[in-house]
């Protein structure tokens, strides 16, 4: 149910509608979905426009777009925009002011997509213990913010979404409880259903590859192929560097190039061979090629996203305000998953630091936790500036990034986008219990 | 918030007041070689869990009976170790061996027991395996020399707390007690997390005789166990506590320890 209607209204608004709305560029159905998964499984979820990924949102840098939501389900519901610059009333997040949608309600979000890249959009609610609720649930699309000027080149685009399904709390080996899943799949299908993914001998494929995990770090490889890592997160980096594998954080996108030059049948797939086994791959097969896939096992995981930085000094830049964020769990018996801190504090407890417009800011992660955290702030973008054991470092434009276990990581941004702003680990179990805080403006 | 249970206060107390009850009563001699509510899940396949449980009584059985070795003063060592086969099923042995002044260190028997569990993935509320144990024991320990239990377990882990059931039966398949058919011995136990490290909890553990002819109260096995599990890595299990008998047909005291380690034969990998 993709609609495309032309209106654009220029201001960002959200507006909860009782009637009928009126026409608009998108409209997205949240309802219950049943997804095969494979053959003879099926997974019982929540899908935008009954179909897993939503539909790739194609929108155009600085031209207002209006999009309906209508709500089907039972439950409240919101949609975050994840990437944009967008005001607070509408960007997606509750904590920061934009409404729920009620169950069976409606909603219209009015605003000006910006900047330009790969983005995505998810919904943006608790689920608590209910791995069948929030980001747990299909509930995920694709969102492409095309530049005013210079398209990108290339003879083919294939977004790739890679998720997990069917989770339970287990056991782990660090004393708590943490969702397993029983299904890994690439754009909602397991390894070897569905159609694979068709090439031609010759071409450059561009890959917008997401990572719409509720928990879980991924490891993707194409048998026989190499991707030239050219953006993450839907922004350029500086030095494009060509790698074996890609390593995506929940929440984290990698735009790659692949030239299509060894011709056959291959596995592009998750590296860990249990996550493979639970259904996580995709069939690329060339034209006229029929063989049985094959897939390159690799034996070690690789990636670095220091490699992608800029090898040119440091200019001088403002002098940015350090503010340290220690991440720490606390222990809540071994049936419970881990509650969470920032600086001791647990959402909605934590502190809300006032930021000042036009100041840059240094947000220093110090992770004393044994878990990773993929820590992402809304409406704005971040610079990386230092990595464990690496010195500074600079470039590398992300909204996510995965703060390891024990390590400590630096990045900066500049305040320019007023109003309330979230920060969490895009973790769903983690910003369930209390891995979150809201920064404020002056 | 006070994150300290005021166990030890309690524990003490209750020890007193069974000891008071129990002192007066004959004790009925009784395996207790291993003893441990077992939990749902299973030694995970490539992998093997060795355990030493060491129990000791200090004030059980004085007298022989039917040329039964007393258990006063026994020390039991058995080993245990545990084979994972499958992520659902698992099979463990047992070595049996007691010490006691005038006996010395003696082989007392030894027990197989596979095991099988509910799949994670079929998504049950609640941890359930189904455990079988058929084994030997010579007659100056246990009158009954062959024996089989079967044991269902369910377990739930609920925050902080940790409640396990064992509803077993038992059948002799050589000795005097082989005419008496299947027996019913029940264990349980609830724990509680003060820390990530350290648990503390009761176990209970019973023998009421004949499944619908259950022994009188007073000469039915009944033990309380006041115990703590200390968590310090996943590749150890430490287990201690304390029980008191309260009827004629129980050790009125033992003192039991657990120690296990985890061993892993799986090659390292990354991308495993």
């Amino acid at each position: 149910m993709l609609k495309l209607s032309g209106m654009a209204v220029a201001s960002a608004a959200l507006a909860t509608l009782a009637q009928q709305p009126a026409p608009a560029d998108y409209t997205i159905d949240i309802a219950a979905y049943a997804l095969e998964v494979a053959p003879r499984r099926t997974v019982k979820t929540i899908a935008y426009n009954r179909q897993v990924p939503g539909p790739l949102l194609r929108l155009k840098e600085g031209q207002p777009v209006t999009i309906n939501v209508i709500n089907q389900t039972g439950n409240s519901e919101v949609v975050h925009w994840h990437g944009l610059f967008l005001p607070s009333a509408v960007d997606g997040a509750t904590e920061e002011g934009t409404p729920l949608i009620p169950g069976g309600g409606r909603a219209r979000y009015t605003f000006t997509p910006r900047p330009a890249g790969f983005r995505w959009y998810h919904t943006h609610t608790f689920a608590g213990k209910d791995l069948h609720k929030s980001q747990y649930t299909g509930q995920h699309g694709f969102l492409l913010i095309e530049p005013r000027d210079n398209p990108a080149q290339h003879d083919q685009e294939i977004f790739l979404a890679l998720h997990d399904w069917d989770g339970d709390l287990l056991a782990n080996s660090d004393g708590s409880m943490d969702p397993v899943y029983a299904v890994s799949t690439i754009n909602g299908r397991t390894l070897g259903f569905g159609e694979p993914l068709r090439v031609k001998s010759g071409e450059q494929v561009r890959f917008e590859i997401l990572n719409s995990s509720p928990t879980e770090v991924h490891w993707l490889a194409l048998a026989g192929h190499r991707f030239k890592v050219i953006a993450l997160d839907g922004n350029q980096v500086p030095q494009p560097q060509t790698v074996p594998m890609l390593r995506l954080a929940p929440a984290e996108r990698v735009t790659a190039l692949v030239e299509m030059n060894r011709p056959g049948v291959w596995v592009m797939g998750e590296v860990r061979k249990h996550i493979m086994a639970a259904g996580m791959g995709i069939v690329v097969e060339y034209a006229g090629s029929s063989e049985k896939p094959r897939w390159d096992q690799p034996n070690q995981l690789l990636w670095d996203y220091l490699k992608l930085a800029a090898t040119d000094p440091i200019s001088q830049q403002a002098d940015a305000i350090t503010i340290p964020l220690v991440f720490e769990s606390k222990f809540a018996g071994h049936g419970a998953m881990d509650h969470w801190t920032i600086n001791g504090k647990s959402y909605p407890e934590t502190n809300s630091p006032i930021l000042t417009a036009g100041q840059r800011y240094r947000l220093s992660f110090i992770n004393r936790s044994t878990n990773n955290h993929p820590v992402h702030l809304h409406r704005h973008s971040f610079e990386l500036r230092r990595m464990p054991g690496h010195p500074e470092t600079h470039g590398i434009v992300k909204d996510t990034v995965l703060v390891d276990a024990g390590t400590e990581v630096d990045v900066e941004f500049t305040a320019n986008n007023p109003g309330p702003t979230l920060f969490h680990c895009h973790q769903q179990n983690h910003m369930d219990a209390g891995f979150m805080m809201l920064f404020q403006y002056a | 918030m006070r994150d300290v249970f005021p166990w030890p206060l309690w524990w003490i107390v209750a020890l007193l007041a069974l000891d008071a009850i129990c002192g007066a009563l004959p004790a009925r001699a009784q395996g207790n070689y291993e003893i441990q509510v077992y939990g749902a899940d299973t030694v995970e396949p490539k992998s093997t869990m060795v355990e030493l449980h060491s129990n000791f009584t200090p004030e059980g059985q004085k007298y022989e009976i039917d040329g039964v070795y007393p258990t006063n003063h026994q020390e039991h060592e058995t080993i245990e170790i545990t084979q994972g086969l499958t992520s659902w099923s698992e099979v463990g042995f047992y070595i049996f061996t007691s010490e006691q002044n005038g006996h010395g260190v003696q082989w007392v028997g030894d027990h197989i027991r596979p095991r099988v569990r509910v799949p994670d993935s079929w998504h049950w509320p609640v941890g359930v395996s189904l455990s079988t144990e058929i084994g030997y024991q010579r007659a100056v320990y246990s009158r009954d020399t062959w024996t089989w239990e079967i044991r269902p377990i369910v377990d739930k882990y609920l925050g902080r707390w940790y409640l396990a059931v064992n509803p077993a039966l038992e059948r002799t398949w050589h000795g005097p007690d082989v005419a008496q058919g299947v027996g019913f011995s029940p264990g349980a136990k609830v724990g509680y997390d003060f820390t990530k490290q350290i648990s503390g909890g009761v176990e209970y553990y019973a023998d009421y005789g004949r499944l619908g002819a259950f022994d009188s109260l007073h000469m039915q096995q009944q033990q309380i166990f006041f115990v703590t599990d200390l968590n310090v890595s996943p590749k150890w299990e430490i287990n201690f506590g304390v029980g008191v008998g309260p009827t004629a047909g129980t050790d009125h005291l033992i003192v039991k320890g657990i120690i296990g380690r985890h061993f892993s034969w799986k090659k390292p990998s990354p991308v495993q």
